[in-house]
């Protein structure tokens, strides 16, 4: 009995508690959590979703995502912390090596695109406005995809499953190469009336999406093209790789149009603020103050601690302000050669006497570099640039005359002296072994950043990334000008950018495809494009080719060594010698199976309609 | 002080019992599949780790590829477990026609099998002779009429076994106009200076064919310098 009266009143007083609350308190909105009706009806909160998404976009080398690799293709080599020396040592790159199939991202942006039109109440000219950002937005991941991928499923609306246990009506299979293409640029057409956002560098407007053609049509004609014009075409029966060689005349075209309006009615200008050129063409890409060149960055901001340690990473070792870090990303010889001189011969430095004789002795150590585009300066610290206002001095040795040749003498220090009392090795390397000194005889400029501090680990750096700027279009006009017979205009293009770098006016008279390569390569180092760029016209694999006797397959470095002879009037000044850079092991290697990469095998396995790329 | 003795007694047998545990309850792979990859029961010369084939085995819930990477001699092995397996060949990684059947493997002990292709050129007869400084290379260059141009001959040559396109100390390339197929070609080729000082040198003769990345190769053979 008494039992029975604990019972009762534990049971009345459950029902007393759980009546007693408030009748609301199942529906009470969440202090943690924004719902969908306050987001998608408030300018800011979409903005913040957009924020978001931006800076989810896919790179394969950027100031934050994947810029080790940098240094793994034939620009520059690994000089930084020893354990990643696997960059100089490759082998063969693997054939997942650009892999990217992020329908996470793609299926956020359908879901913002839905409840954009469904549960907004936005006035109609904010609602089209976000929806085209969140279209171009959706449109440029596609084209990550497709230059790495191929043809990949077009997906444009949210994938619901009904629980049925039949999930085949999601399985969708793979569009066609071309197709893609396609819907990027129609995409980008349809948008562009509506994008806004005029002036911003930051979020896209129509001159974005114009720029976005710009390149993703150059990729497509020139795919089309000179896929058809290897011996066997790379393609899937489907075409889900390749693109008809047909085809390459129309994409040609739009990408031409789409660069001209940008350079006829963008209002952007090539970067020329600062009279000394180098300088300049540096400035061109970090300066953030009013840039007219830039078109589309991904910005950070000290204040906001949206920052990065690609300075600290990165800067020359002898301009570090950290105890550690720096020097990782090395440019290579093989770069270096290909900046012209100014008076239009060929970048090969005169490291020896043209009888091959004798070296051929300077008096600085940077006389070599003298009379060379100025945008080497801009983009790579050479033995005696300055950087920060300091020189970068940089000497890997002595040469001591035994009177019928020299002794090489070098050290297993850096800053060291010689019994001379004169430098032995310089603080700046080059070294052959030591980790976080430059192993090529080079540092890299462009986007280290050179503000008091940057290179340390508690401020860091706030330089922007460029996605597209001025300089890219004048090259994308000029290349599908010359594909379609234009080659007047193509020259007035180049020699335009040209001109900036210190050139003459006019200073190319004529023009090959041959001419336009080289030029991407000096113009846009280090900003991603030299592994697309060789992968579209499909030379990347007889450039990698995996041979050691393939010089561009290697990274060749460049020592300077300070000539001990006294009582000659060689005494005290530099020589300079090439060879493979020390730390650099293996070739680089690309095979067919790399021009598109592998999809994953739970990819195949969760969608039996997605046929594999070729040689995979 | 008994207590004590018991305690260090426990701690011992705590320690015998964590060392005698057996780490990995999973028996490793025993059985190996070895075999060749065959054209009228020759086996092909290849480029070491050039040429994948794909193990597969269905009625697991992982279904990934186990790789298996063919030797410079044409020969491959891999050690797995017992079981019913499908090799498939990947089209156009090496130098013959795709072959687009998976071929059932079952896989019982040790296992010997051969993967008969039908190349699209064939190196016979292949031998040299060194004369000073350089070497005199005669070879027969079949050509399987399988539908595809041949895009070169190489001499090529190597310090090690492991000589073929990419690694080498010298390559020749054999003038077009000299070649015939299915007639013995001979080339004088001078011998590099990276090899001239070694004691051996090992030689092959590879075939490219237009469109496909690996080439077909004689098997290396070496004489001494």
């Amino acid at each position: 009995m008494k039992k029975f009266n604990i019972y009762i009143i534990a049971l009345a007083l459950i029902s007393a508690v759980t009546t007693s609350c408030d009748p609301d308190y199942l529906e009470l909105e969440p202090p943690n959590i924004l719902l969908d009706n306050q987001v998608w009806n408030d300018t800011k909160l979409v903005t913040g979703v957009l924020s978001n998404y931006y800076d989810r976009l896919p790179s394969h080398t950027s100031l934050t995502g994947g810029w080790a690799d940098f240094a793994a293709y034939d620009e520059a080599m690994w000089s930084g912390y020893s354990g990643n020396d696997g960059l100089n040592n490759i082998g063969s790159y693997g054939f997942n090596r650009w892999q990217i199939w992020d329908y996470g991202l793609i299926r956020d942006i359908n879901l913002s695109i839905n409840k954009l039109n469904t549960i907004s109440t936005l006035p109609d000219n904010q609602k089209t406005q976000f929806l085209s950002e969140l279209r171009f937005i959706r449109a440029y991941v596609y084209f990550e995809h497709v230059k790495r991928m191929g043809g990949i499923p077009i997906i444009t609306e949210e994938l619901i499953y009904d629980f049925s246990g039949d999930p085949s009506y999601l399985q969708n299979p793979r569009n066609t190469e071309a197709e893609v293409y396609d819907f990027i640029i129609s995409e980008m057409e349809e948008i562009i009336p509506t994008i806004g956002n005029n002036g911003s560098n930051t979020r896209a407007n129509r001159f974005t999406a114009l720029a976005v053609i710009s390149r993703s049509a150059l990729y497509a004609g020139s795919l089309a093209k000179y896929n058809s014009a290897m011996s066997a075409p790379i393609q899937l029966p489907g075409n889900e790789v390749g693109i008809d060689g047909s085809r390459a005349q129309g994409y040609y075209t739009k990408s031409l149009s789409a660069s001209k309006t940008i350079l006829e009615e963008g209002g952007y200008s090539l970067y020329n603020s600062n009279p000394d050129l180098g300088e300049n063409f540096y400035e061109a890409v970090i300066n953030k103050n009013g840039n007219p060149e830039v078109i589309w960055a991904q910005d950070f901001l000290l204040s906001a601690d949206k920052r990065h340690g690609f300075t600290y990473d990165n800067v020359a070792r002898s301009a570090r302000e950290d105890n550690l870090g720096s020097s990782a990303i090395t440019p290579s010889l093989n770069l270096v050669e290909d900046y012209e001189y100014l008076d239009g011969s060929s970048g090969e430095l005169k490291i020896r006497t043209p009888d091959d004789s004798d070296y051929i002795y300077y008096d600085e150590v940077s006389d070599i570099f003298e009379g060379k585009d100025a945008r080497l300066y801009g983009t790579i610290i050479y033995p005696g640039a300055t950087f920060r206002g300091q020189e970068i001095f940089m000497q890997a040795g002595v040469m001591v005359w035994n009177g019928n040749s020299y002794d090489r003498i070098e050290s297993d220090g850096l800053a060291t002296e010689y019994i001379d009392g004169g430098t032995l090795v310089a603080a700046g390397g080059p070294h052959r072994s030591i980790q976080e000194v430059s192993n090529t005889g080079f540092y890299l400029r462009k986007y280290v950043d050179n503000a008091v501090g940057a290179s340390t680990r508690g401020i860091r750096s706030e330089v922007w990334w460029v996605r597209f700027r001025l300089g890219e279009i004048y090259l994308n006009a000029a290349e599908a000008a010359l594909e379609l017979g234009q080659t007047g205009e193509a020259l007035g293009y180049i020699n335009t950018l040209r001109e900036r770098a210190g050139f003459g006016a006019n200073s190319l008279s004529s023009l090959t495809m041959e001419d336009i390569m080289h030029e991407r390569r000096v113009e846009l180092a280090f900003e991603d494009h030299v592994v697309w760029d060789y992968k579209r016209w499909r030379v990347a694999h007889e450039k990698w080719s995996g041979s050691t006797t393939n010089p561009e397959s290697m990274i060749y470095s460049l020592y300077p060594y300070r000539v001990v002879r006294p009582g000659d009037p060689r005494d005290g000044k530099f020589i300079f010698m090439k060879s493979v850079a020390p730390r650099f092991r293996a070739p680089r290697f690309f095979q067919l199976g790399n021009y598109y990469s592998e999809i994953s095998q739970g990819v195949i396995d969760a969608n039996p309609k997605i046929v594999r790329n070729p040689f995979h | 002080m008994k207590l004590k003795s018991i305690n260090t007694y426990l701690i011992l047998l705590i320690g015998l019992v964590a060392a005698s545990c057996e780490f990995d309850n999973f028996e490793e792979p025993k059985s190996t599949l070895s075999g060749r990859i065959v054209y009228n029961d020759e086996p092909l010369g290849l480029r070491s780790n050039g040429v994948q084939l794909e193990l597969w085995q269905r009625g697991y819930d992982l279904f990934q590829k186990i790789p298996v990477y063919v030797a410079q001699d044409g020969t491959f092995s891999a050690v797995i477990f017992d079981g019913d397996y499908q090799m498939t060949l990947i089209r156009g990684n090496g130098p013959w026609m795709d072959r687009t059947d998976s071929i059932p493997v079952q896989v019982r002990g040790s296992q010997m099998i051969d993967v008969e292709v039908q190349p699209y050129f064939v190196i016979n007869n292949t031998s040299f002779d060194v004369n000073g400084n350089s070497i005199s290379v005669t070879f027969t260059l079949e050509n399987t009429n399988s539908g595809r141009n041949l895009e070169y001959a190489s001499i090529y040559m190597g310090r090690t076994m492991l000589t073929d396109a990419v690694r080498n100390d010298g390559v020749f390339r054999v003038p077009m106009d000299q070649i015939v197929y299915g007639t013995p070609i001979t080339v004088n080729v001078p011998i590099p200076g990276g090899l001239a000082s070694r004691s051996d040198i090992f030689v092959r003769v590879g075939a490219k064919t237009a469109g496909v990345a690996e080439l077909v190769y004689s098997q290396a053979q070496s004489k001494p310098l």
